[in-house]
């Protein structure tokens, strides 16, 4: 029906006959068409009169060949392999869908998900299944259908956390705006399956009531919407007087008893509950509550506040009665008679003493505070020093002499004091410290690097600096503790132990036998090296190896390679060789196509004259000349046209005489030309045979 | 981790976790036998190890690779990391103290009120996630400081990321998120 204008005439009037399937001219009667395609419907009688349309039904995304008829193929041989993925995926999808109960539509979408996560390479490291579900949960978000992740990972028996992830990433990358969830959504599924008979719908329009009211108090954020749909339920029950215990509760909405109990009670205490059931049909409190566990925070915060007030409450308190109680001391002393002669003696001898002890600045509060080093330590930062300088001095082994802590080590005290302030205030840095670290340094160095102290950060070496030995010499036990240890761990993980064994004797057994099979470690894809002496036979092995893709026609590759690569095995073969210097020629052709073309034509005479000389020559040798022409070839290309005359005489002089140049990189160099002239020669077998002309001519 | 002050917001570094090497094979079940504190886990193939003092736990891997989390600060990280070789120096491996790196840092932020997070994934659509079934908070990716911030609904922040090192960063973290919040913000401050 084209209203086409006739080439011949140039007349309009065409008619087409659909029966012969021939368009012609009416005016001077040449056929446009013969053999028209129609696109019409035709009907077969089958058996038992009934008729059917002839045809197949053949797929958009399908295979690119035609799918094969009768025998119901389904190992699709030759097919891409992302083609394959993709209908894979598809299976998968509607397996999965089905049981889902999705509709058409909702796979549909899915699959073209699936489609562009394939696309963007996401599949790559992740198990499909995972990949299929995010996308059908995706679906599920989008078209806001009741299905909750937690219903896929039960499918799957996965782990709800990992599809999340993979969602999450699918949701990223495809820039999809997944709609947060609304628990109403959940409440019809799950009122159906509670079965309430013909009061299903009161008994959900309850609940959903309930669920508003739930939102507006803010005890939704942050929890899983099914928890609340189920607390959501159970008070519509117990309203309209249906007996659901928690037990079914949780066993339809899948979450933990304290969960529901936790939503229940925080819903005892919004004002809400507080309502009567009709009260709560006709009323909406205008007041809002505060998110439960902001509830919580807040509680816990005044307590903390309130703690905190107490106790200095009863500092400042204990602070009052010390001081009374000093006061009273001296009161008492004062009162008492005083000791005289050998009794004012003893009392001046305590007094030092207890200075020792306190080992800081004698005022009555720091005495007693000291007892309780440990809670104040942080507020007496001259104790602190102090004490630091006193532990310093015991590793040190008394470097320091003139200290008047000296006489103090005797006490106990400090020792004590010492151990439990180095656990709570760490080591301060010291002079003491630090030259004990340098011998320790100037040691190791001397023994293994001869690196600088100087550089701090980059060097290798452990710095000592700020760490106690001893203390981590607590970390190592001591060869007792070890024996213990040993049997301990050797009885815990026995069987451990014996899997290893079992497994090594397997192994040595195996050796044993010659049937060893090493377990080799993911061992990364390298393409080995494919041997051939030639390179047609290369291209052909590597063909074998991979076929590339469905649309390149291998026979005709392997025409093209049978003609040139083999001026070795047929040197006689004149009509290939000829071929094959065209072939070269056309490719030094393309090759030259942005240099010279006069000098291009020179090159490739000389090349044609050197080829006359190849044939002549012996077999191996050939493969190195081809070689050879080639970076005579290029060399040629950018000198000038008188020096292309001497190389290649020269080369041909040297012919017989060529070093044995590494084959493989020659047959790989020569491989990658073939294959060059495969691709050019492809075109033109296509074609553009306007080339041959060409060469004749320049001949 | 109480935030009493209305105007400035306390920020405070809860977890840093550093890796470092030592630079010789380290045979576990040595340590395992030998070290107070140890946990083996030979199906993993490491061993945990826990210091008081620096309250850290290091995995050591038997190639000599060492992970340690659970310092409160960066210089915390790089003593605790130094202890643990002298420990395993100590045990009689011929360690080295080398390529000591901060990989992660991890901190805490409350604000005074709270967040609606839906409002506030709806704002921020691409950056902001919020899954409930998965997880109570929203989280929040910075591209270009390099960090997620989790968003919880009563008002309280997780600040992850190496760029949190230094504290103006995180700073900047803070105050890149507050316009949203105050978007959204609950009066809290009026019930009290």
């Amino acid at each position: 029906m084209s209203s086409r204008v006739c080439r011949t005439c140039g007349g309009s009037d065409i008619d087409v006959d659909q029966a012969r399937g021939s368009a012609v001219c009416t005016s001077c009667g040449s056929v446009l068409e013969d053999n028209i395609i129609v696109s019409e419907v035709q009907f077969v009688e089958g058996s038992g009169g009934v008729s059917s349309a002839v045809g197949q039904f053949v797929s958009a995304d399908g295979p690119v060949k035609a799918p094969l008829l009768g025998s119901g193929f389904h190992t699709s041989v030759g097919k891409e392999s992302r083609a394959q993925t993709l209908q894979n995926g598809k299976r998968q999808i509607q397996q999965l869908g089905s049981q889902l109960q999705l509709n058409q539509h909702c796979l549909d979408t899915a699959f073209n998900f699936f489609k562009l996560v394939v696309s963007k390479h996401l599949t790559r490291g992740r198990k499909t299944e995972h990949v299929i579900a995010a996308c059908l949960y995706l679906v599920c978000r989008t078209e806001g259908t009741p299905h909750m992740l937690l219903d896929l990972s039960d499918l799957l028996q996965v782990n709800v956390y990992i599809l999340g992830k993979t969602f999450l990433l699918l949701a990223r990358e495809l820039c999809i705006n997944a709609p947060a969830i609304d628990p109403c959504l959940y409440i019809p599924r799950f009122a159906h399956m509670l079965e309430f008979g013909a009061k299903t719908h009161e008994v959900s329009m309850t609940a959903l009531r309930l669920v508003q009211r739930m939102k507006r108090d803010w005890m939704h954020t942050g929890r899983r919407p099914s928890g609340l749909c189920g607390a959501a339920l159970l008070v519509a029950a117990r309203m309209h007087k249906f007996r659901r215990s928690v037990k079914d509760v949780i066993g339809v909405v899948k979450v933990c008893q304290t969960t529901l109990r936790k939503r229940l009670t925080e819903f005892e205490d919004t004002p809400t509950s507080q309502l009567t059931i009709d009260e709560f049909m006709r009323v909406d409190l205008e007041q809002e509550c505060d998110p439960p566990s902001f509830t919580a925070a807040q509680h816990k915060a005044k307590m903390q506040q309130l703690e905190q007030e107490l106790a200095k409450k009863l500092d400042e308190v204990e602070g009052e009665i010390s001081c009374y109680k000093d006061e009273i001391e001296t009161e008492l002393e004062k009162s008492r008679p005083k000791l005289r002669g050998i009794y004012a003696a003893y009392t001046k001898e305590v007094d030092p003493e207890d200075n020792g002890e306190v080992l800081s600045m004698p005022s009555e509060p720091e005495e007693v505070e000291s007892e309780d080093v440990e809670l104040q330590a942080a507020t007496h930062h001259l104790t602190e020093d102090f004490l630091c300088q006193v532990i310093q001095e015991e590793e040190g082994h008394g470097m320091k002499g003139d200290r008047e802590a000296e006489p103090e080590k005797e006490s106990m005290g400090p020792h004590r004091q010492a151990a439990s302030l180095t656990s709570i205030l760490g080591q301060l840095p010291s002079a003491a410290s630090l030259s004990l670290q340098q011998t320790f340094q100037t040691l190791d160095t001397s023994g293994g690097d001869e690196k600088d102290l100087g550089d701090h950060p980059q060097s290798e070496e452990l710095d000592l600096e700020g760490i106690d030995d001893q203390e981590i010499d607590k970390y190592i036990l001591n060869e007792k503790e070890v024996q213990v240890k040993t049997e301990l761990w050797m009885k815990q993980n026995a069987e451990y132990l014996k899997e290893q064994k079992e497994k090594q004797e397997r192994i040595n057994k195996e050796k044993e036998e010659g049937t060893y099979k090493e377990k080799k470690k993911k061992k990364s894809k390298k393409q080995d090296q494919i041997e051939a002496l030639t390179a047609g036979e290369a291209i052909e092995r590597m063909l074998e190896k991979k076929k590339i893709s469905s649309k390149i026609n291998y026979d005709v590759l392997r025409d093209l390679n049978r003609g040139t690569g083999s001026p070795t095995r047929s040197p006689d073969h004149t009509p290939d060789t000829t071929v094959a210097r065209k072939r070269l020629n056309r490719r030094r052709r393309r090759k030259t196509s942005d240099s010279n073309q006069d000098l291009a034509a020179n090159t490739s005479i000389m090349g044609k004259r050197f080829r006359h000389l190849i044939s002549s020559t012996p077999k191996k040798k050939t493969a190195h000349q081809v070689e050879r022409t080639v970076s005579v070839v290029t060399e040629t290309e950018t000198p000038a046209e008188t020096e292309s005359n001497p190389p290649p005489d020269s080369a041909a002089e040297t012919s017989p005489t060529l070093p044995t140049a590494p084959s493989p990189m020659e047959e790989e160099e020569e491989e990658e030309e073939e294959a060059e002239e495969e691709c050019v020669s492809a075109l033109q077998l296509v074609g553009d045979y306007g080339c041959d002309a060409d060469e004749e001519e320049i001949f | 981790m109480d935030s009493s002050n209305d105007e400035a917001l306390d920020i405070i570094i809860t977890n840093v976790v550093a890796t470092f090497r030592t630079r010789c094979h380290l045979n576990l079940r040595t340590i395992a036998l030998e070290g107070t504190n140890v946990i083996y886990k030979p199906e993993v193939g490491k061993v945990l190890m826990k210091l008081r003092k620096p309250m850290i736990t290091a995995s050591i891997w038997s190639s000599g690779k060492i992970i340690c989390t659970g310092a409160t600060s960066e210089d915390e990280a790089k003593l605790g990391a130094r202890r643990l070789a002298r420990c395993l120096q100590k045990l009689g491996f011929k360690v080295r103290f080398s390529a000591f790196k901060v990989v992660n840092v991890l901190a805490v932020c409350s604000m005074p009120f709270a967040v609606n997070l839906i409002n506030f994934t709806k704002n921020n659509r691409p950056i902001a996630s919020y899954e409930p079934e998965l997880h109570p908070a929203a989280t929040y990716r910075i591209k270009n400081l390099k960090a997620t911030i989790q968003v919880f609904s009563t008002g309280s922040l997780t600040v992850t990321g190496i760029s949190l090192l230094t504290r103006l960063n995180t700073h900047r973290h803070i105050k890149y998120l507050t316009p949203f919040y105050v978007q959204l913000r609950r009066h809290i401050g009026l019930r009290d």
